[in-house]
């Protein structure tokens, strides 16, 4: 770095001068990482296996497949085995859950256990960032302390942040949230078996989980009901009652928040890249690049945004594209193509001042290239303002993608999106099975104001005066 | 630079935005991986009707040319027809029976949105920090996160129970006038509105009330998210205002607080609202796919819903330079609105 005095010392012997605190922190972290390696790994696994199917011929797959195995073994803490709730009752106790508890109260542990290591996880970060504020920072003050605590004292921005905390966790642990798993319930449900403790016969029964889940789906009518928080009559336990063919909503919701969360992040990540980079060719250059964005950008921002999505993944019905995780990466790839104007528009006026300011010229007449002008002295100062808006849009996208969903045009089945439950339990919304539709609905609400929240508490931290929130992003173009 | 020159100028900036946008649906239709003949075809393909269908649409002529004509017979207004859907009936045929319902929608979202989003959010700024304010603020900010289609279909069963809940008590369909929850409204009474209405005044009210409340549950939808906006911009608006020298200058001087409130503070507060309310164009044709498809409303959202879903390309392409005119249209009038309510805004942008 270029500016580097001779009075500095570099982090690594400031940490060797006072080893105690990094120590402390490096030793929870290592703990806390160490329980949840074979999960980690396990995520390292299934990367590579993707990466491995998107190159040509395959190389290596045997080896990724073994590694993949190897990584399964791991056992972890914040997993099924260690609380797992699947058991049966024998006529006298329950067998095969934890503690031999019900498996309503093994599974209410097992979640309570995920968020709490979660937080822990949280809590570590944080404590690490203090740390490092007090004890090796080379100085007391940076302005980013000041939108830290800006933050800090912003109860609206928390609430939201907890809200997201909340979500991501759902979506980041879904595997060890759910009360059974995707594969066994949803994907192959006639590869497992289910045991049960009959009335009938007074003893243990076994029966495929697809049969189980015929006889317990949940279709209006009082006996064709499993509602939420009870168990169907397979001993099953189900925290949000079941779907109408019979399969758990829980499993279903907390694997559609992964990819509600997924396409939102992802497609807001390119669509910021795409327009971060385009302001700052637009600010540098002016004149006629900046022209034909602006054209560009108006004539993308003209079309009615539903509409387009509508007509895209219409066209690209039948290609290779869409098949790609049930139709994720063909939305988040129209999405990124949608949203950039508007992340673009945003940050033109930020990304117009600073090309103005000396230390531009400064640093152009040092003779540095356009490249790391653009890099290095502007994009930081109009990096935050990107941050604002995209964090007011996630909300907006996760209910565009709900919608296109619940029209039958998003996310197709087998992997469950939130939309497409509302869609399936539309006509029992007025029937006892009410929680098909409404409790995907509520949760959708919920997400959506949290990030809101979330979104007004960053812009109020990053920049009081700013006036970058357009009103009409967080909507989803009306969805 | 003089009022008009500016509303000129900008009407000008418009057309090319206009042209490429048209562009970008051309070269999606043509261009995308979807083939339009077969797609209009669908499982009855023979390669004779493919033929005919693609001298008819001029497929078989190079692609610039193909270009050329696309644009031209849209500029000229000239819009073809449906192929699928309805084949045969030309596009203003299709617009003509379709569009009235989602204008009469549209209508009443806008209006039902502003008359309850507006005052709310004046009165939440008139008494800021209150119980009355959080609640206000805090039900409008709930009220836009939830998805429209989702609103659509809890209002709909709502509606719909509304008999057995209060045990017969009331029921929304037999209220004022019979009607049905889910369902087009009857718009017949526009046809000759003059003539029917000093025929027959007392049916011509009745069937106005009906197709109101027809719409009234789906027009409270599609407007919730421009409402809780409304709500939100209203009452920050009125709370920098409120604080403002001037209004300090007022009050100093002894205006009443009547005058004070509307003509210092309601005037200038409702100028950060006009991009608000010109923006809900965008939501409206947006969510009038979502919410029409809910409430069974055959309008444009359902028709473009439909064409696109049956892979009626050619009709996809007309109603999308509607829409397109219709938004930068939009824009259009919300400068202008601008130059009209804040003479500050400068011409010269």
């Amino acid at each position: 770095m270029s500016t580097t005095t001779e009075t500095e010392i570099p982090l690594r012997q400031r940490v060797a001068e006072n080893p105690q605190p990094a120590l402390i922190w490096a030793a929870v972290g290592a703990v806390l990482v160490g329980v949840e390696l074979g999960a980690i790994l396990q995520v390292v696994g299934a990367v590579a296996g993707v990466v491995v199917n998107l190159l040509p011929g395959d190389p290596g797959a045997s080896a990724v497949q073994s590694l993949q195995a190897a990584f399964d073994a791991i056992p972890t803490l914040v997993s099924r085995d260690v609380i797992p709730n699947q058991g049966y009752w024998n006529g006298t106790s329950y067998q095969n859950t934890f503690l031999g508890l019900s498996p309503a109260v093994a599974w209410a542990i097992r979640v309570v256990f995920v968020y709490a290591y979660a937080f822990a996880v949280l809590a570590w970060a944080w404590n690490g960032y203090n740390r490092f504020r007090r004890h090796y920072r080379r100085v007391d003050w940076t302005p980013r302390d000041d939108v830290v605590n800006r933050f800090r004292n912003h109860s609206w921005g928390k609430f939201g942040l907890i809200i997201v905390i909340t979500f991501v966790v759902m979506a980041v642990f879904a595997p060890a949230l759910g009360p059974t798993t995707m594969e066994r319930n949803i994907l192959q449900p006639y590869d497992y078996e289910v045991s049960y403790w009959s009335e009938d016969t007074q003893s243990v029964e076994t029966v495929l989980v697809g049969e189980a889940n015929i006889g317990s789906g949940s279709q209006g009518a009082g006996d064709e009901n499993v509602a939420p928080l009870t168990y169907d009559d397979f001993g099953r336990f189900h925290p949000f009652g079941t779907a109408t063919n019979g399969k758990d909503l829980f499993t279903q919701v907390v694997f559609g928040a992964r990819i509600s969360l997924t396409i939102a992040v992802v497609a807001m990540g390119i669509a910021g890249l795409i327009g971060l980079g385009l302001a700052m060719i637009t600010a540098y250059y002016k004149g006629l690049a900046d022209l034909a964005t602006v054209l560009v950008s108006d004539s993308i921002q003209a079309l009615p945004v539903i509409m387009v999505l509508i007509l895209m993944l219409v066209i690209f019905q039948n290609t290779w594209v869409r098949e790609l995780y049930d139709g994720a990466v063909l939305i988040i790839l129209i999405f990124s193509i949608v949203y950039w104007p508007f992340i673009w528009r945003s940050i033109r006026g930020p990304a117009l001042q600073v090309s103005e300011e000396d230390w531009i010229d400064a640093a152009k007449s040092f003779g540095q290239t356009p490249t790391q002008v653009m890099r290095k002295h502007m994009a930081p100062y109009v990096f935050s303002y990107m941050l604002i808006y995209a964090s007011l849009s996630l909300g907006g996208i996760i209910i565009s993608v709900a919608g296109l969903s619940y029209l039958g045009l998003g996310i197709t089945a087998p992997t469950p999106e939130w939309g497409r439950l509302i869609a399936n339990g539309q006509q029992y919304v007025a029937s006892p099975s009410w929680h098909i539709s409404l409790l995907p609905g509520l949760l959708i609400t919920l997400v959506v104001t949290g990030l809101n929240a979330f979104g007004d508490g960053i812009r109020d931290a990053i920049d009081p005066q700013a006036d970058t929130g357009d009103e009409a992003a967080a909507t989803g173009g009306g969805a | 630079m003089s009022r008009w020159q500016y509303f000129l100028r900008r009407v000008l900036m418009s057309i090319p935005v206009v042209i490429f946008g048209t562009t970008i649906t051309f070269a999606l239709i043509r261009l995308g991986p979807l083939d339009p003949v077969s797609a209009i075809l669908g499982t009855q393909y023979n390669p004779q009707a493919a033929e005919q269908i693609r001298t008819n649409l001029g497929l078989n002529q190079p692609l610039w040319s193909q270009y050329l004509d696309f644009m031209y017979d849209l500029f000229t207004f000239q819009l073809g027809q449906s192929w699928v859907i309805a084949p045969g009936t030309t596009a203003y045929e299709l617009i003509e029976i379709y569009a009235p319902r989602t204008i009469w929608l549209g209508f009443w979202s806008v209006v039902i949105a502003l008359f309850v989003g507006i005052p709310l959010g004046f009165y939440a700024g008139l008494n800021p920090n209150t119980p009355s304010d959080y609640a206000a603020s805090f039900g409008g900010i709930v009220w836009r996160a939830m998805p429209n289609f989702w609103l659509a279909i809890m209002l709909v069963t709502a509606l719909s129970q509304l008999g057995s809940w209060t045990n017969g008590l009331f029921t929304w369909q037999t209220w004022i006038v019979r009607t049905n929850v889910v369902t087009p409204p009857a718009l017949g009474f526009f046809q000759s509105p003059v003539e029917q209405f000093l025929a027959d005044p007392g049916g011509w009210i009745e069937s106005f009330v009906r197709a109101t409340k027809q719409i009234a549950p789906a027009a409270l939808v599609l407007g919730s998210a421009s409402m809780g906006n409304e709500m939100r911009i209203g009452r920050t608006a009125v709370l920098e205002t409120i604080n403002s020298n001037y209004v300090e200058t007022a009050r100093a001087k002894g205006v009443t607080g009547r005058s004070l409130v509307w003509k210092h503070i309601f005037r200038n507060a409702l100028i950060p609202l006009v991009p608000i309310i010109t923006g809900e164009a965008f939501l409206l044709l947006g969510g009038s796919v979502f919410v029409e498809t809910v409430f069974a409303i055959n309008g444009l959202g359902w028709l473009f819903f439909n064409a696109a879903i049956n892979g009626d390309l050619p009709l996809i392409g007309t109603l999308m330079f509607i829409f397109i005119l219709i938004l930068v249209g939009t824009n259009i009038l919300q400068d202008f609105l601008y130059t009209i309510i804040d003479p500050r805004v400068g011409y010269d942008g």
